[in-house]
């Protein structure tokens, strides 16, 4: 132990720049997994956290619920298949609001979800308040509440020229129900049907933008759903799952973010393997000379090991800070610091770090110390 | 013969060079007031043991190192006041060195590692075809001409020091400063090695301080000056010509 | 400088670790950058194509084209502001299309139109489009008429345009009225009255100047300038801002690693450096024999990255929206040589502090 570290002391800016480099790398894994799966959630969190066990969208809406409506025609029909308990109309719209703290309200962006109050579609996340009883009401994503949405406040549709006002009172707060990264309210279909009409005064009709099923106890959700893509001409049901990875954006991010972790996972353990290989032959001349003086091999290998174990350590540590400060700095964009995904990346890292070092633990295993006695081992390079 | 003649005045001149080394308030004196005259084709054995100052004397003569006090006059230029960077072109263009182990490029063949020379004069130098041409002959003179595109590793230790000799008469130096050069090899290799030292710098009338703690290789040179305690002497027994 | 090309040729394998590192690390910022690209090409197509100053929003819209609303007598105080040249109407519609002979629906974005963005001619008969290429991937050819919507409002292909799509979907550019006919058939809850636009493109003299007029005029307007308009795209500064931050902590990584490895080298080398330094050889030829190594090391690494990234592109399914271009390839470029320069400059010191003394006087 001792000779791991004071090894380690005494070469400070090789060691110091090799957990950087890995502190770095581990950095950048945590936050694009953050990322991903922040985005991922602030983009479709609505859908994953609402009570529907199956969503029927338009078929030409390619699984989007931003170009999804459902016809009168086909909501009848949805709720004539086999296995499916209740059929809600479901709205979504993206509508300019005033909301705000203590009076200085602004106008922002706010996706607003109608859904039947007793029906499937509500949000399922519910950690403050209660859900909306009446028109009006309205559950807000609990990470907006200091921006104007939390319990109590008002948010009001700005309407555009020739339609009426529609205001919302928050009641509650539930977890990860953003949707389009945008503060998000749940409220009474009734009420998502008037704010689509304060905007759009001209509107002929407001289409519920997707049907929510409940499916009959016992019935599997993915049968269901294949049975009234099946039965129901021009739509497109999914189960939840389905509705959520499926929607546009979510698989391409989801497969370009997986290409460049990977890659990233590949470097981390390269450039700690070159590492210490390099190191490993540049001191073979001290090895050889530590056997030849009755080292165990078993000692030098473990001290290898450690400094393998310190180095991805204090690179996790700066990781770690620097995600820290990341998710604080924001960008437009917040991710939180889980320990789990953060144990389990640390934990992957150390153990590809430890299985390329295999390289140099061979090396040391190599040396011969009766090298040291003809000189042949301080031979270098 | 294609030895040039050395510029005017000795090879070498040291007059009262003295060495300071300061380690914290005590003061280390390597080298004392050493005064030596080194005269054209001249080959001058330094003796002494180790810690006496030899390599300090050697280092100073080169221009590796510079001097406290005194006066260090090579090939008629005096280098006792140059800068590190003076020093640099000094020593590329004037001397020539053979050191004890670490001495070529590993990755350079035998006439890779003479053209090192030539490279690193850069413009100034020589044209490259003059330079290789320059290195087959040096090669063939010392015996290796078969051995030229050998790397380092393919080499024998004696064939190493010959080429690394080769490397220092590439420039056609004043003088040319030897550091232990056979203390590496066996004794009958490191003979063989002063031998060939001896008959390509009296060849080309080029002079050379040989640095060594061994008695047997003096009989080898002109003069051998013993060194002790950084103090010069010259050797009360006469080294012959064998 | 030969001598560092000559170890490089002779000892390639000592090289070959870094090498590879390096090459992943540049196919790293290909991919996120080509990635960047492709998400901010694929996103702003249609407005960077606008041959305008500003463009013009309601001011309820905040800045947001599917929400903005503007009348003709908008229009009239909007062309009666000092400056403006022209105004034009532009509406989008993003809905999903039939094509035939395809199962698969295509992303399309119905675009109207009056004045021409660069590269699309004037708009074409009612019922007609000129598409972008992008909605060739999809099965499209020139003379399809595509089934638009869940109303199936036809529009038929007349010839291609490139770089001009709306967040992600191709877009189709037809006339107002078309565009008008296609957004109410499909989305009744969105309805546009006849003569009503999203918004209005306007060619004029004044920039941001321009901007404040004419909403000053209007008293009901938000005027952006069309870089502006760009930037307030759904996402688009995020993800830029995100992926930068991405791509310039590879960078460092990048840094670190030839810093590292470089100074492993040179710390080999120190004994060997010495006797060169001896026999007469300056700390700047040594140095520079490092760069040349690290840049080196790093353009190979460039090079094998670009070919496996170009190769990626090709072999990746089509709904990454990665694309890679030249001015990313040279970006990286530029930016993995400076990264190598700066890298290898750490070995600076320690060839600066080796003392061509060292040659003599020790065996190793």
């Amino acid at each position: 132990m001792f000779l791991a570290l004071t090894e380690m002391r005494r070469a400070k800016v090789r060691f110091g720049l090799l957990s950087g480099a890995v502190g770095l790398l581990v950095f950048l894994i945590l936050f694009q997994q953050a990322l991903s799966t922040g985005l991922i959630n602030q983009f479709i969190g609505a859908l994953r956290n609402q009570s529907a066990d199956v969503l029927v969208f338009n078929a030409q809406a390619r699984k989007n619920l931003e170009g999804s409506i459902v016809l009168p025609a086909q909501q009848a029909a949805v709720a004539q298949v086999p296995g499916v308990a209740e059929a809600t109309p479901l709205g979504e719209g993206t509508f300019t609001v005033l909301a705000g703290v203590d009076g200085a309200a602004e106008e922002q962006d706010a996706v607003i979800f109608g859904y039947q109050l007793d029906g499937p579609g509500a949000p399922t996340t519910l950690v403050e308040g209660r859900l909306p009883e009446a028109t009006g009401e309205a559950v807000a994503s609990s990470r907006n509440a200091d921006e104007g949405f939390g319990i109590g406040d008002t948010v009001t549709v700005v309407p555009n020229a020739g339609g009426a006002e529609v205001v919302f009172t928050v009641v509650g707060l539930a977890e990860e129900i953003n949707y389009s990264v945008s503060p998000t309210l749940f409220t009474d279909f009734a009420g998502f049907e008037a704010a689509k009409r304060a905007v759009n005064p001209d509107a002929t009709a407001v289409l519920p933008s997707v049907m929510a099923v409940r499916v009959a106890d016992g019935a599997d959700p993915e049968e269901v759903a294949a049975a009234i893509t099946a039965a129901v001409e021009g739509t497109e049901a999914l189960t939840r799952r389905q509705a959520v990875d499926g929607s546009p954006g979510v698989s391409a991010v989801r497969q370009s973010f997986s290409v460049v972790l990977l890659l990233f996972y590949l470097v981390v353990p390269l450039v700690t393997g070159l590492f210490f290989l390099i190191v490993t032959f540049q001191k073979a001349g001290a090895l050889t000379l530590l056997r030849a003086i009755g080292s165990p091999a078993g000692l030098l290998v473990r001290s290898l090991l450690l400094q393998v174990v310190v180095v991805v350590l204090t690179g996790s540590v700066l990781a770690v800070g620097l995600f820290w400060l990341a998710s604080r700095g924001g960008g437009g964009l917040d991710i939180s610091v889980e320990s789990g995904p953060v144990l389990f990346t640390v934990t992957l890292v150390l153990v590809l770090a430890l299985l390329t070092s295999l390289a140099a633990v061979r090396r040391v295993l190599r040396i011969d110390p009766i090298a040291a006695t003809t000189g042949a081992g301080v031979q270098v390079g | 013969m294609s030895s040039n003649p050395a510029p005017s005045g000795a090879p070498l001149r040291l007059e009262a060079v003295r060495k300071v080394y300061r380690s914290g308030d005590s003061e280390i004196v390597a080298v004392d007031h050493a005064t030596l005259t080194v005269a054209d084709g001249e080959i001058v054995a330094l003796l002494g043991p180790s810690g006496s100052g030899k390599t300090t004397l050697l280092s100073i003569a080169g221009g590796l190192l510079t001097s406290t006090e005194g006066r260090v006059v090579v090939g008629g230029q005096d280098i006792t006041d140059r800068s590190p960077r003076e020093l640099t072109e000094f020593r590329r263009t004037t001397v020539g060195f053979v050191f004890q182990s670490v001495n070529l490029v590993p990755f350079l063949t035998a006439e890779e590692n003479l053209l090192v020379v030539a490279e690193l004069s850069g413009r100034s130098g020589m044209s490259r075809r003059d330079a290789r041409q320059r290195a087959k002959e040096l090669l063939d003179e010392l015996g290796l001409g078969h051995r030229a595109g050998n790397l380092p590793s393919q080499l024998s230790g004696g064939e190493r020091q010959r080429v690394a000799i080769g490397r220092a008469l590439f420039n056609r130096p004043a003088l040319v400063l030897f550091d232990e050069p056979t203390s590496a090899l066996d004794t009958k290799i490191g003979e063989q090695v002063m031998e060939l030292i001896q008959n390509e710098m009296r060849s080309r009338g080029t002079a050379a301080v040989i640095v060594t703690h061994d008695t047997r290789m003096t009989h080898y040179a002109d003069r051998t000056v013993r060194i002790v305690d950084g103090v010069l002497s010259d050797d009360p027994v006469a080294a012959g010509h064998p | 400088m030969s001598l560092a090309v000559t170890e490089l040729r002779r000892r390639p394998g000592r090289f070959a670790v870094a090498t590879v590192v390096l090459t992943f690390l540049s196919l790293l910022l290909l991919l996120l950058g080509g990635l960047l690209d492709g998400l901010f090409l694929g996103s702003t197509g249609a407005i960077r194509a606008q041959r305008a100053d500003v463009i013009v929003y309601s001011d309820t819209a905040r800045d947001s084209f599917l929400r903005s609303r503007l009348t003709t007598e908008v229009r009239r105080q909007v062309e009666q502001v000092d400056g403006v040249e022209a105004v034009g109407g532009l509406g989008f519609s993003l809905l999903g299309a039939t094509v035939p002979g395809e199962t698969d629906l295509a992303d399309v974005a119905v675009a109207g139109y009056e004045l021409p963005p660069s590269g699309v001619p004037d708009p074409p008969s009612a019922g007609h489009a000129w598409a972008d290429e992008r909605l060739r991937e999809a099965g499209v050819s020139i003379g399809d008429t595509l089934a638009v919507g869940p109303a199936g409002t036809p529009i038929t292909i007349d010839g291609w345009v490139e770089d001009t799509n709306y967040l992600q979907q191709g877009a189709l550019w037809v006339t107002l009225d078309t565009w008008r006919e296609v957004q109410n058939a499909n989305r009744p809850d969105a309805f546009v009255a006849p003569d009503v636009v999203q918004v209005f493109v306007v060619r004029g003299a004044g920039g941001d100047g321009l901007a404040a007029a004419i909403d000053a005029a209007t008293g009901s307007t938000s005027t952006l300038t069309r870089d502006d308009a760009v930037f307030a795209l759904p996402g688009v500064s995020e993800q830029q801002s995100t992926f930068n931050a991405i791509i310039f902590s590879t960078l460092a990584v990048v840094l670190a690693v030839v810093a590292l490895f470089f100074s492993l080298l040179t710390l080999e080398r120190t004994g060997l450096y010495g006797v060169l330094k001896a026999i007469g050889a300056s700390t700047r030829r040594l140095f520079a024999g490092v760069v040349i190594q690290a840049v080196t090391v790093a353009v190979i690494a460039f090079v094998i990255g670009g070919v496996l990234a170009f190769v990626g592109d090709a072999l990746l399914p089509g709904d990454i929206p990665l694309q890679l271009t030249p001015g990313r390839y040279v970006f990286t470029f530029v930016a993995l040589v400076v990264a190598a320069v700066l890298g290898s400059a750490i070995s600076l010191r320690r060839v600066t502090r080796i003392d061509p003394a060292s040659a003599i006087g020790s065996a190793a």
